[in-house]
Parts: C-alpha cells; sequence; structure tokens
C-alpha cells in the first residue's frame, strides 16, 4: 500500500473525511498512477543510441566478389544536423524551393520546421526498414 | 566530448589491413593556425549571409560533440574500408 492511500484510510478512520469522499480520493489516485497489471514497475526500453544503415549486395561488381556498406551513425549527430538547417537563410531556401519545383518536386522547405525533423528523429527508435532483394539487402534501423 | 581517436584501416587485395590512427586533439593544436584562419573565414562568412555566427558556432560544436560513436565500413570483395570516430 503506498503512502498517499494509507493517508486517505487514515483520514476516513479519523473521521476526518467521509467514506464517499475517501472513495473519490482513492480513484483520483489510481487514475493519476496507474498501477501495471503485475503490481511491478514497468521496464523502461533502453533508448536507442545509434542508426545503423547495413547494405549487402551479391553482386560481383568486377570480379572483385559481393559489397557490404555498414553505417552507424549516433542520433545525437542527426539532431546536431538538424538544428544546423535552422541556419539557413530564408532568400536561400526560396531558392533551393524554385528549383525543386523546376525539377518537377514541390516541396516548400520552409515549411519544414527544425521542431518537426526534431520530432521525426525522435520517433525514428522504433522505425525498422528492411528491402529483401534477390541480389542485395538493405536494412535501415536504430539500436 | 569532442572526439579523441579517428582510425582508418583499410583491407588490400592481398587482404592486408593497415591502419592509420588520428588523434584528435594534437592534430588540431598543430592545425590550430589554419583553424583560426578557416574561423575567421566562417565569421566573415555568415556575416556576408546573414546567418547567425553564435548559432554557426554553437551548432559546428554540437555537431563536433555528437561525432563520436560513428563509423562507416565499406566492403568490396576483398577490399573494405573502414573509419571510425571514437
Amino acid at each position: 500500500m503506498n503512502e498517499q492511500r494509507r493517508q486517505i484510510l487514515q483520514m476516513l478512520a479519523e473521521g476526518k473525511i467521509t467514506a464517499d469522499e475517501a472513495e473519490r480520493l482513492i480513484d483520483a489516485l489510481e487514475r493519476e498512477q496507474p498501477e501495471s497489471p503485475s503490481g511491478a514497475t514497468p521496464r523502461l526500453k533502453p533508448r536507442p543510441k545509434y542508426l545503423r544503415v547495413v547494405v549487402s549486395s551479391e553482386d560481383n561488381f568486377g570480379g572483385d566478389g559481393p559489397g557490404r556498406v555498414n553505417v552507424r551513425v549516433p542520433l545525437q549527430l542527426l539532431r546536431a544536423g538538424v538544428r544546423l538547417t535552422s541556419l539557413i537563410p530564408a532568400q536561400a531556401l526560396t531558392q533551393v524551393n524554385a528549383e525543386l519545383s523546376k525539377s518537377g518536386v514541390p516541396i516548400d522547405l520552409t515549411q519544414l520546421k527544425p521542431q518537426h525533423i526534431e520530432e521525426l528523429i525522435e520517433q525514428l527508435d522504433d522505425v525498422t526498414i528492411d528491402v529483401d532483394q534477390p541480389d542485395a539487402k538493405v536494412q535501415v534501423f536504430c539500436e | 566530448m569532442i572526439p579523441q581517436l579517428v582510425t582508418v584501416r583499410r583491407r588490400r587485395r592481398d587482404g592486408r589491413w593497415s591502419r592509420l590512427f588520428v588523434p584528435v586533439l594534437p592534430v588540431l593544436l598543430v592545425l590550430s593556425p589554419l583553424l583560426l584562419l578557416a574561423v575567421l573565414v566562417a565569421l566573415v562568412a555568415c556575416l556576408v549571409f546573414r546567418v547567425s555566427a553564435v548559432g554557426a558556432l554553437r551548432g559546428t560544436g554540437q555537431l563536433l560533440c555528437a561525432l563520436p560513436g560513428t563509423r562507416f565500413e565499406i566492403e568490396h570483395g576483398r577490399t573494405a574500408v573502414s573509419v571510425s570516430v571514437r
């Protein structure tokens, strides 16, 4: 029994509050601190620190054999890079937008705020991308 | 914490590995006159392009501090290159 519940029952026993009030208080307490079904505190999943990109190719380029690329980038580095993008001047973004439109990619980069990209990186934790082809395999995941 | 050691490893066609260890801080100290010049040029560029110089410095510092743990490995047949930042 936790301390707050004990205090409520103590006040009920002393007649300071009615049974209805005690019930309401205990309900409010349970809403505030939902217990896990097993009664134990839930184990927190460790936050991933790295973004891994693994590319394996069975192609025999120039008779050298298969190729493999393994990249591990700290998520902190992605965050730092995203913060740097906020320094790009507005006129440069306008020029980039115009060039993108000319190339058939109508994306307005001025609408892409750093906090949006940061949120995107925060949610990267659960992302796992697997692309399997007979001669190549691409995996993107966080670890 | 800025990176302390960059390790570049290369596997040749004969399967032999060659390693190059680059201690970052001593190299930065040796290159400090050039770095100072580069920082000055960057500050002038920030003023010309109306970019916050403080923000740029802070951003670059954060980028540098986030580098440890980065690893690139590229294998192609019997040759391979690996760059690791610690």
